[in-house]
């Protein structure tokens, strides 16, 4: 049996797909993207994070079984509301087999992935094929703006989010919005030209940038360093509406 | 919200009528007391004189624009005993809180229709009796006495409208001089009077009853003819609600807000009908668009209530005013039965000022008599816990402490003195047929026990039959001495107890059945008692105020709590407990047998206001708290807070004068409330992140 990480599991997410949802956090991720507002959950191993003043282990390992049966629970409630299942991260496409073992015990139940693409197009695929519903962030559309602020170039991202728009899924295309970063019309123009055409696509979320997105960095020993205006209103491009696409701010 | 609401509703939030106020000591009434001592008058025949004497100074004030008038001009309401005549009364009987009546919801439906001129007829009518006692005539008189102080009242507005010019205002008040309400808005102006009235004659904790179920076939009457169409028929709605928030100030409470007008909205009747009405819909709308504290609004559901419904409580509970509380009619009424109400009663009940399940007119209960300390009792046994070898039998130890305490409680009420209320007594059931005070006892006549501390005991003895009894990974010596020394020198067991150990509101089953069986044991503890006014006990799942009180001399528990520090309010998790999230909250809480605590009390969870950010949320909240009845939970409030905002305005209250919270189980404005209950607030959301 597969065994994977994670590091919190959320009941009552209400941002992170349709109907009541429980949201598991997979530990893990590729990107180092400078807004990050959970840095506890980049590094894959289990880590000390210190809260008022109370030292205890972020993360742990859990089977698919266990896991798969603590998101069961919840069944009633899921069917009630069409909610279900939303996996996140860190980057859950970083323990994919762990997360296809899961995803697989789940049948039957509404499964969501929470993503930033940055996955090898097998396993992009793979998971694909075991959701019901996405919701794949596009962070900057220009790759080396893209590798400046998240650490990697965003290629496979867009690989991979081309297969998620033929594929015909429905999902949510999340763009987070820094000020002075990507904020900018040109970098809506492009991201809304990504998504042309793709018949799943729900609508798009931009969410503002918070400033308490340093709160947890002390808390696991690490540092945050914006080089944007944390103060700085973000622009609003609307390209979306104009090419039919559904636009929600959050 | 119509600009004539607008202006009223700023108005009154700028207590520009505070103006008009007077003490008694000014109207010449603070001494009314004394006068009636030294002639000896009957304690019913004064409150009969003190109801007209302070009608008779009230000032009639009409706000400009009002419609429903009667706005309270006296401070503060004299009592009809001397100080040293409560002393006397102190010495040979028990008192209940101010030992006048209160918590009671009274006959609006009959007074509405009948009108005061019937029931005064009917009072005559039962004087003629040639065997009445000279008690029973006293209290005739004096019921008499007090419509007919408040039908003078209402001349006295009815000469001022005319004189103003409001004809409209001065038709309705004389159309409801003496008959019964024919109109929507005559309704709501009787209403208002005898609301009005209940506060003058010094009842306390009025409440509103089923407002929608009484109001709505004026409101039905008056559409279907045409009189008036939906938006005047909101406007006057508003304008009632509006009138609410008057005077609540000089309500008397434990706190300000703290007023007792709570009302009930829909539920189900005996054949499985949903009562939610037009005007039901109506109440939520006008409470969303005035953002003030009163009425406090409750909803009745039941497993089938249509999503719409939660969806329109959801959009109230985002304003954050606490309210809706969300009450089970599937627990409530069978509960309710299984205590031996009668079917009718059973489904017509309503909240009492907080959460106490109460009947309108046959009930003369007092539903929050005294309260029982889980938490006390846990802390008090883990002294004796070497005496035991295992869980079970320590456990039967703990249910005859709660057996002594039940035993205390119900044989320390006896003796009971409530000053009369001639006046709330002619709304009460069976009153005048027996020529009998409300206040010497009604059809029901039973009293309600608070239980508070629950998790913390619950958990307290979750940690003890896992670490002690079963691993054995806590020894005796240890776990005395860390509650002894307030775990000075036992922190990392302390961390393990609070940080571990199995708890309520986590969906644990250990945890819950302890809960569930320390709720059975109380409501068994207190089976089979029977009051000196011949009602029965009810446990409750309430703390009122006591969780403040409670807590203050607590030691430190086996749950990690450390000795004084806070208890949660009502039926509610630890207040340290590293939550879920508010699924399994509600899963554990609605496990309990809650059929036997039907005197109520909620559980309550704080949302953060930010998850509102998103519209769709109030569609998923709705659908959260269907699940909540669905799990069979008897009743739910639900605090939308920003912890940031409510330490600003602890620091900075000038600039939140408008900020509402709920607190046990009343909403009231933030920086009016005294320190500790708002520290306790703030508290409730630190560990939410």
């Amino acid at each position: 049996m597969q065994t994977g990480v994670i590091f919190s599991i959320e009941e009552f997410a209400v941002n992170d797909g349709p109907g009541i949802r429980t949201t598991i956090f997979l530990k893990g991720c590729p990107l180092r993207c400078m807004w990050c507002h959970n840095p506890e959950g980049q590094k894959a191993a289990p880590q000390p994070l210190t809260k008022q003043g109370r030292t205890e282990m972020c993360g742990y390992t859990i089977d698919s079984e266990a896991l798969a049966a603590r998101v069961r629970k919840d069944e009633d409630i899921f069917r009630d509301s069409g909610g279900g299942v939303t996996f996140t991260g860190g980057e859950p496409l970083v323990q994919a087999d762990f997360l296809c073992e899961v995803l697989d015990r789940l049948e039957g139940i509404h499964r969501a992935i929470e993503t930033c693409g940055y996955a090898s197009e097998e396993n992009f695929k793979r998971v694909l094929d075991k959701v019901d519903y996405v919701l794949f962030d596009v962070k900057i559309v220009d790759s080396a703006l893209h590798k400046r602020y998240t650490g990697v170039e965003n290629e496979l991202i867009k690989t991979n989010l081309k297969h998620l728009c033929e594929s015909g899924k429905p999902f949510v295309v999340r763009v987070p919005l820094i000020p002075g970063v990507n904020d900018t019309r040109e970098n809506m123009e492009a991201t809304a030209e990504l998504l042309k055409g793709a018949k799943g696509l729900q609508r798009v979320e931009l969410l503002r940038y918070h400033k308490t997105a340093g709160a947890k960095y002390p808390m696991v020993g690490m540092e945050y360093k914006p080089d944007f205006d944390e103060d700085a209103v973000p622009e609003i491009h609307d390209t979306f509406t104009e090419r039919d696409i559904k636009l929600l701010i959050l | 919200m119509t600009p004539r609401i607008e202006t009223l509703r700023s108005f009154i939030r700028a207590e520009k009528h505070h103006q008009f106020r007077r003490t008694p000591e000014e109207l010449g009434l603070a001494d009314l007391n004394e006068k009636f001592k030294a002639e000896g008058v009957p304690a019913v025949e004064r409150s009969a004189r003190m109801l007209k004497a302070l009608l008779d100074a009230e000032t009639p004030i009409i706000i400009e624009g009002e419609t429903i008038v009667a706005t309270r001009t006296i401070t503060y309401i004299p009592s009809i005993f001397t100080e040293a005549e409560w002393a006397d009364i102190r010495s040979k009987h028990t008192l209940h809180e101010r030992g006048t009546i209160s918590n009671l919801s009274p006959d609006y439906e009959g007074i509405i229709a009948d009108g005061l001129g019937k029931r005064k007829a009917a009072i005559e009518a039962r004087m003629e009796d040639a065997t009445l006692t000279e008690e029973q005539m006293q209290f005739l008189a004096a019921a008499k006495a007090s419509i007919e102080a408040v039908q003078a009242f209402i001349l006295k507005y009815k000469a001022c409208a005319e004189k103003a010019g409001l004809t409209k205002v001065a038709e309705v008040l004389g159309a409801i001089h003496s008959e019964g309400a024919k109109t929507l808005h005559e309704a709501l102006q009787l209403l208002r009077i005898v609301h009005f009235a209940l506060w003058e004659s010094d009842c306390y904790h009025n409440t509103l009853g089923r407002f929608d179920q009484y109001i709505y076939p004026y409101y039905k009457s008056d559409i279907e003819s045409g009189r008036i169409t939906d938006e005047e028929a909101f406007d006057l709605i508003t304008e009632f609600f509006l009138t609410c928030n008057k005077d609540s100030d000089l309500y008397v409470g434990m706190q300000q807000g703290d007023n007792g007008q709570s009302l009930v909205l829909g539920g189900r009747d005996a054949e499985g009908n949903c009562l939610f009405n037009e005007v039901s819909k109506m109440c939520l709308k006008a409470s969303y668009d005035l953002n003030l504290i009163d009425p406090k609004i409750n909803l009745r559901c039941d497993s089938n209530t249509p999503l719409e419904i939660y969806k329109l409580g959801a959009e109230l509970t985002k304003r954050g005013l606490g309210f809706p509380q969300y009450d089970n009619d599937d627990v409530v009424i069978p509960g309710l039965m299984k205590l031996g109400y009668s079917e009718e009663d059973a489904h017509n009940y309503v909240v009492a000022a907080c959460w106490e399940f109460i009947i309108p007119k046959n009930g003369m209960e007092i539903p929050n008599i005294d309260a029982l300390s889980f938490a006390e009792i846990v802390s008090e046994a883990v002294n004796h816990l070497g005496d035991y070898s295992t869980y079970e039998e320590f456990y039967a130890y703990i249910v005859s402490k709660i057996n002594e305490e039940c035993k205390r409680i119900t044989s320390s009420h006896d003796n009971l003195y409530i000053a009369p209320a001639p006046f709330l007594s002619t709304f009460m059931g069976g009153t005048i047929e027996k020529a009998k005070d409300i206040s010497e006892g009604g059809i029901l006549n039973n009293y309600g026990v608070h239980g508070t501390g629950l998790s913390t005991a619950a958990d307290s003895l979750a940690a003890i039959k896992k670490y002690y009894f079963e691993e054995k990974s806590i020894g005796l010596e240890e776990l005395m001495d860390a509650l002894k020394n307030n775990f000075v020198g036992h922190e990392a067991l302390q961390d393990k107890l609070r940080n571990e150990a199995p708890k309520m509101g986590l969906d644990n089953d250990e945890a819950d059945a302890i809960g569930t069986a320390l709720l059975n044991s109380f409501a068994e503890g207190l089976k089979g008692y029977r009051n000196e006014r011949g009602g029965i006990w009810r446990a409750g799942t309430g703390t009122a105020m006591y969780y403040i009180f409670h807590a203050k001399d607590l030691p430190a528990t086996p749950d990690g709590r450390n000795a004084g520090e806070v208890l949660p309010a009502n039926f509610t998790p630890s207040m340290f407990l590293k939550q879920n999230g508010p699924v399994s909250v509600m899963r554990s809480f609605a496990k309990p047998d809650l059929q036997n605590v039907v005197n109520g009390g909620p559980l309550t969870i704080e949302l953060d206001e930010s998850i509102f950010r998103n519209e769709e949320t109030i569609e998923k909240l709705a659908m959260l708290i269907r699940s909540f009845i669905r799990f069979g939970g008897h009743q739910l409030q639900l605090n939308t807070l920003d912890r940031e905002k409510l330490l600003d305005a602890k620091a900075h209250p000038e600039l939140h004068r408008n900020l509402i919270v709920r607190v046990w189980g009343w909403s009231g404005y933030f920086v009016e409330l005294d320190e500790c209950y708002q520290d306790h607030i703030i508290e409730r959301i630190k560990y939410k992140l």
